[in-house]
């Protein structure tokens, strides 16, 4: 049995390497991808250009100016002669945030008798993530700049603002909140689930197509050996992706690794197990190389979903909640980033793990069974 | 470029799409259904942040803090405990995302008029949950932190509405922020690349088939060759596009702002530069295996992290010009212009150039390419 399981995992090795273009983009495309997508994501969301319609022109409204800038979140572009250029500018996605500060609002921020000084902001909506931002950073700066304004030109306006309460925050596992810490370890995921399910969906599928699946039926290999053939070479080059990845997060995105080395490694293994499972059962129900890409399409796009990239799983409505645990990567980047961030052990992983091997046992379990049904189909 | 040979690659290739019921389905459906699934799931409006409470203080100020916390629906106390210890495992197992301790002297300095203090432990490996985690806490920290002091002082609290300067927003193309609006018209681009995934293979199969040489002794051209396995792609598309706007405009309530022809006409630009793309790295690689790997590193990553979905293309620094290489950025841009802001080919049109002159680009070098390897 081992024997014929090595003739047919050392077949596709050699078919792998045969082809040296495919083989060279294999290891360094999904590296030198995460490189760029990573790159492009790290900073969050910052630096929205921002045209600002300043009729002041006061010490206050350019102080003003400068805390907004200050926060990152923003970016001056070059000032805009009326309100309607600021919307003009929005339809042609050339601004995303327009500020004005109207006349008078120097002397009425600090002259107490006069009303509160209005400062109107305008957000593109069809950005809604990078509309929040600007709106949250926008009210946090206004108001806390108007405070201290306020405090600085009176001295009752000093004493109105007493400190009221001493909550002192302390951030854990990721001090600095940085955002590529998050992020990094999700599109590593992604990406490695991407490859390693391709590899493995397209053994079959490919056999099929070729018509040498039919060969296979004749020859003593079993439905079971011939998936556990086709797994050994994509579960030997998905980790050397992983591995060439990993070096990538540690090194050039500085994400932190302080949990066990071997403990990260040991445990990768699982989650590539169950991606592969997923693979194979692909190839299985696929007739052509075709169906089998668009199925894996179909895939990765709902793992990004359900790797709570842009949206934490938790706050999903109930029925994709219950979905998402049928997909690897939920539990994986919960291990993933437990062992990265928190340094922690399986005492604190321990449902995902066995939530994996559940799963890669289960989804391999049921490709042998399809595969053992329509072998020729 | 004859007709009647374009058409009979047309008929070869349309057929291969819809001879078996899976891959048709695959191919038109799949896009509408990936959309509705990424729709639902990207646009969670309520964010609940699970807190765990440790009350060293028991007080009735302490227990009002936290119903204030919650009450406002944003967090939500998911364990109280008294031991420090058994807070921190919650916060490192994952079941709470933030603590927040009450020390045993937090009403004692209430009622005598001394700054209580708190304190608020995070976890910070998601940024963006614990950022909403430390601006709910700590802005309903200071507002109880001002009425408690305000009643211990025997006065009114001051009005919350008093801030030192008004600051108005207005929301343009999507006032209320809701973010299926936002999501959902970009969202068509990146699923739009599944013809674009399945032409990949089209002159690849022919290649792996053996079949490729076959079609060079046939009187077909290249230039009928290429157009011929475009179009089936292009109709099948458009055919999904047009799903995909029904489902966006019927079932989650997008405003379509601008002309619908409009919109047709710069789908099938958006999809003659994706598929050509797809054709030159169909003539490039040997093996459907190969012509896979590289399609899905070509367009669904860049097409996701790379298009200006989820971060704004301006908030990428230089590598926005690498982005614009990528034909899903512009056809962003076209349906957020088209769906929200309602423009029209005045403002769209540098986008619309930008994607024939890819278009035209890569079918020329597919063709180019394709000839060498005729030899």
């Amino acid at each position: 049995m081992l024997n014929r399981i090595w003739t047919l995992a050392r077949k596709d090795l050699t078919q792998f390497a045969r082809d040296r273009a495919l083989a060279l983009f294999i290891i360094f495309g999904p590296m030198l991808e995460l490189v760029l997508v990573a790159q492009a994501t790290s900073a969050g969301i910052a630096h929205l250009p921002t045209a600002v319609l300043d009729q002041d022109r006061t010490t206050e409204s350019r102080a003003l100016v400068t805390a907004l800038r200050n926060t990152e979140t923003f970016e001056m572009t070059s000032p805009p002669e009326t309100a309607d250029d600021i919307a003009d500018a929005m339809d042609r996605d050339a601004i995303m945030v327009g500020i004005v500060i109207p006349d008078g609002f120097g002397a009425d921020l600090t002259d107490p008798n006069t009303p509160q000084p209005q400062v109107q902001i305008l957000v593109d909506g069809s950005e809604p993530a990078a509309a929040d931002t600007a709106i949250r950073t926008a009210q946090a700066l206004v108001a806390s700049y108007g405070a201290a304004a306020v405090a600085s030109s009176t001295v009752a306006g000093a004493e109105a603002f007493p400190q009221v309460m001493d909550a002192r925050l302390r951030v854990r596992f990721n001090e600095e909140l940085k955002e590529s810490n998050y992020t990094v370890p999700s599109e590593m995921g992604f990406m490695l689930a991407a490859i390693t399910v391709m590899v493995a969906a397209l053994g079959i599928a490919r056999e099929r197509e070729l018509g040498t699946l039919e060969q296979l039926t004749v020859t003593p290999l079993r439905s079971t050996e011939l998936v556990i053939g086709k797994a050994i070479p994509a579960i030997v080059i998905s980790y050397v992706v992983f591995l060439m990845m990993l070096g990538v997060s540690l090194v050039v995105f500085h994400v932190p690794m302080r949990g066990s080395w071997p403990l990260l490694l040991a445990v990768a293994a699982f989650y590539l197990f169950v991606e592969l499972g997923w693979g194979i059962m692909a190839s299985a129900v696929s007739a052509t190389q075709l169906q089998a890409l668009l199925l894996v399409f179909v895939f990765i796009m709902v793992e990004i979903v359900f790797s709570g990239y842009a949206f934490p799983v938790e706050n999903m409505p109930p029925a994709l909640q219950v979905v998402s645990n049928l997909f690897p990567i939920k539990h994986w980047l919960i291990i993933f980033r437990s062992i990265l961030l928190k340094g922690a052990g399986p005492s604190v992983f321990w449902r995902e793990l066995v939530a994996l091997a559940i799963l890669g046992v289960g989804v391999m379990g049921a490709a042998v069974l399809v595969l053992r049904r329509n072998r020729l189909g | 470029m004859k007709l009647k040979q374009t058409t009979a690659v047309l008929r070869k290739e349309w057929w291969h799409i819809t001879r078996d019921r899976r891959t048709a389905l695959l191919v038109t459906l799949s896009p509408v259904l990936f959309l509705v699934v990424m729709a639902y799931s990207f646009s969670v409006e309520i964010k609940r942040v699970d807190i765990a409470v440790v009350d060293l203080d028991g007080s009735s100020a302490s227990r009002d803090l936290v119903g204030k916390l919650e009450g406002s629906g944003d967090l939500h106390v998911c364990c109280r405990t008294d031991s420090y210890q058994e807070a921190e495992e919650w916060l490192v197992d994952g079941s709470a995302k933030a603590i927040l301790v009450f020390p045993p002297d937090f009403s004692r300095n209430i009622a005598a008029a001394r700054t209580p203090s708190l304190q608020v432990i995070v976890d910070g490996t998601d940024p963006s949950t614990a950022n909403h985690a430390i601006d709910h806490i700590m802005s309903r920290a200071e507002a109880f932190g001002i009425e408690a002091a305000a009643s211990t002082a025997g006065r009114d609290a001051p009005d919350e509405a008093a801030l030192p300067i008004d600051l108005r927003v207005r929301t343009l193309y999507n006032p209320s922020l809701r973010y299926v609006i936002g999501v959902v018209p970009a969202m068509i681009a990146v699923v739009l690349a599944m013809p674009a995934l399945a032409a990949s293979l089209a002159i690849t199969r022919e290649k792996e088939w053996g079949t490729l040489e076959t079609l060079i002794c046939t009187p077909i051209g290249r230039v009928d060759l290429f157009t011929g396995k475009l179009i089936p792609y292009v109709v099948s598309g458009l055919i999904s596009v047009v799903l995909c706007a029904i489902v966006a405009i019927a079932w989650f309530r997008v405003p379509f702002r601008g002309s619908f022809p409009l919109y047709m006409g710069l789908s099938a630009l958006y999809l003659y530069a994706a598929l050509s793309l797809a054709l030159v790295i169909s003539v490039l690689v040997s093996s459907q295996q190969a012509a896979m790997l590289v399609s899905l590193l070509v367009f669904l990553f860049p097409g996701f992290f790379l298009s200006g979905i989820l971060i704004p293309l301006s908030a990428m620094g230089e590598l926005r010009y690498e982005a614009l290489i990528f034909p899903t950025s512009h056809y962003v841009l076209i349906n957020r212009g088209l769906f929200l802001k309602g423009v029209g080919i005045d403002v769209l049109w540098p986008w619309a150039v930008v994607l024939v002159l890819f278009g035209t680009a890569m079918l020329a070098l597919s063709m180019v390419l394709f000839k060498k390897r005729l030899k």
